[in-house]
């Protein structure tokens, strides 16, 4: 597989680690959120 | 239990192993056997990699760990989605390029033959003892609460499973795992939704959920850097990602369930769908373990979990004392559903000094298990496991409808299966892969290779049931899972990730650098009394920082590895 025709898919995988940590930091905010409403 | 239970149960734990061996009818070469195929998709995938973690100690112990001391468990997962995010990017590529069967191939080809043997070692160790406290961990709760002799139901769960596993290989683990785990979630929802519908009608669920977060139970991100607190963002977030790496980039539990499908792409979104549902998942569990705690302010629990440990010490001697220690408590328990009903519903200038009486009320009862504990230790009950693991089982078989008894039943039985057979997979394989095949017979044919992993699996199975007839030693199931990894975990991922990044360092460096930083480790672990996530990363840095230093003097002559 040539590096161009790689590229597009190391692009969409590093979109998707994003989304992920992203994610990831959503949960940890409303946890902390729900830790300072219950507290 | 009554009949319906009974059939749910037998039903639901029978069907799956016979559906998955339908499935997997017909020989299957070493490759589909240790492998699986390439018609396994991402979301069995991820269902197995779920599956094979939670285990039936997460929906035994974690509800009734939350019971005890909250819901700040939670933070030992922040590691992972972390984790898994390095291991797709990584780990994942280099074992799918190099078509391994077990992750310690990779460290034979990188450096040498003792450095695969040592890490395929260290993770037989650690595996192996972890399998018999898998099977044991459940049989004993539900042995002595449901009256089944322990022996046989060991030797019922684990047989079922060493039959299936060692016939189907990989490809049948993945299948049945996925419908295990489909019937853990269902469960366990079901669970989730009969507590909150048998909480007390005066509180409102808001209510209820801050009493209990007033009562210390709801404490989900702890900031503190106190290094001798269990968990915290810090450990969490370090310790486990540390933690999480080695288990899913190292443990061939997990490698052999993601290497199964036919794609790098589905390893990848298999784990990936595992980084965004783990902390939503275990979250709901721990609040179950909170919710249950409500539920036990307003309807009286027994003074101990351990009712079978309990009813002995009464029938040998010691009901006095035990009586005594029952009145006090139902006195106790009286005070403190009234403080409660006073807290949810007081003016806020008073909610301060309700809490703190709340509070005491709430350690008085506490120091009451604490002294009841101490009775059956002097009446030569001595309970072995944790009184927490007890909770949820007891609340489950106490308060559920029938029918959902025998399915939260079978919930514990499939995560005990599932677990079980992924461990026995994967030490099966690493045994024959990495020391039967290169050390006793290394040009023999595939089909002998298949023989010989099916004989080693079983083999694995007997062992782990030898070790779960020890088990009883062990007093906190949940906890010594994660401190078992975390003992050994440490210096197996060092090993890989010297592989990955430090390109000059050879197998003779590396190797005698793992040795001294597991010696290390145990060091740390007999003297201290330091967190236990923090093993993960100490083993591995110490690896990282040894091997460099060793290849520069001890074997500078060596020459280096071009690397993978």
């Amino acid at each position: 597989m040539s590096s161009r025709a790689a590229n597009p898919d190391a692009r969409s995988w590093r979109k998707a680690y994003g989304l992920t940590l992203s994610l990831f930091a959503v949960e940890v905010a409303l946890l902390y959120l729900f830790t300072l409403r219950f507290s | 239990m009554n009949r319906l239970d009974y059939l749910v149960l037998i039903a639901t734990i029978l069907a799956i192993p016979l559906y998955g061996l339908w499935r997997t009818r017909g020989s299957a070469s070493l490759g589909q056997y240790l492998r699986g195929d390439a018609s396994i998709r991402w979301a069995t995938i991820g269902l197995s990699v779920l599956a094979t973690q939670a285990g039936p100690i997460t929906f035994l112990s974690m509800p009734g760990q939350a019971y005890e001391s909250g819901i700040g468990f939670i933070q030992n997962y922040f590691g992972q989605p972390l984790a898994l995010i390095a291991v797709c990017a990584v780990f994942v590529p280099i074992y799918q390029r190099l078509k391994v069967y077990t992750a310690y191939q990779y460290l034979g080809e990188r450096f040498d033959q003792k450095t695969q043997l040592l890490g395929a070692f260290l993770f037989l160790i650690q595996r192996g003892i972890a399998a018999g406290i898998t099977i044991y961990a459940p049989a004993i709760i539900l042995s002595a609460l449901l009256g089944w002799r322990l022996n046989l139901t060991i030797w019922l769960a684990g047989g079922l499973v060493i039959v299936y596993t060692v016939i189907g290989g990989t490809k049948i683990v993945s299948i049945t795992q996925r419908y295990q785990m489909i019937v853990i979630l269902i469960g366990m929802a079901i669970a989730f939704a009969v507590a909150v519908y048998r909480l007390s009608p005066d509180l409102s669920f808001g209510n209820t959920l801050s009493v209990a977060g007033k009562m210390g139970k709801l404490e989900a991100v702890n900031f503190s850097v106190d290094p001798h607190k269990r968990y915290t963002l810090w450990s969490g977030l370090i310790g486990g990602f540390f933690l999480a790496l080695s288990y899913f980039g190292a443990d061939q539990s997990q490698v052999q369930r993601y290497l199964a499908g036919g794609s790098l792409k589905e390893s990848r979104l298999g784990l990936l769908f595992n980084a965004g549902v783990k902390v939503p998942m275990q979250f709901f569990i721990l609040l179950l373990g909170a919710i249950v705690f409500m539920f036990y302010q307003f309807e009286k629990p027994p003074l101990y979990f351990n009712q079978p440990a309990f009813q002995r010490a009464m029938e040998s001697g010691y009901a006095p004392q035990l009586s005594q220690l029952q009145a006090e408590f139902d006195k106790l328990f009286a005070q403190k559903r009234e403080a409660i009903r006073a807290l949810s519903t007081a003016p806020s200038n008073e909610r301060d000094a309700l809490t703190n009486k709340v509070r005491d009320l709430d350690a008085e009862a506490r120091a009451l298990r604490d002294r009841t504990r101490t009775v059956l230790v002097q009446a030569g009950v001595d309970p072995k496991s944790k009184e927490s693991d007890y909770v949820f089982i007891t609340f489950i078989l106490q308060q559920m409808p029938h029918g959902i008894v025998g399915l939260l039943i079978a919930v514990i039985l499939c995560a005990t299966m599932s677990a079980m057979a992924a461990t026995l997979n994967a030490l099966g394989s690493t045994t024959a892969i990495d020391f039967y095949r290169p050390l006793i017979r290394p040009n023999a044919t595939d089909h002998h290779y298949v023989l010989a992993a099916q004989a080693l699996t079983a083999a694995w199975g007997l062992i782990a049931i030898g070790v779960a007839s020890f088990a009883s030693l062990v007093e906190n199931l949940l906890e010594a899972g994660n401190i078992l990894g975390s003992v050994f975990y440490g210096s197996l991922l060092g090993l890989f990730l010297t592989a990955f990044f430090i390109r000059r360092v050879t197998g003779s460096a590396v190797f005698f650098a793992a040795l001294c930083a597991q010696m290390l480790v145990f060091l740390l672990f007999a003297t201290t009394n330091i967190g236990y996530l923090w093993y993960n990363l100490i083993g591995c840095a110490a690896v990282l920082i040894l091997a460099p230093i060793l290849q520069a003097t001890l074997f500078r002559s060596a020459e280096a590895s071009a690397g993978v």
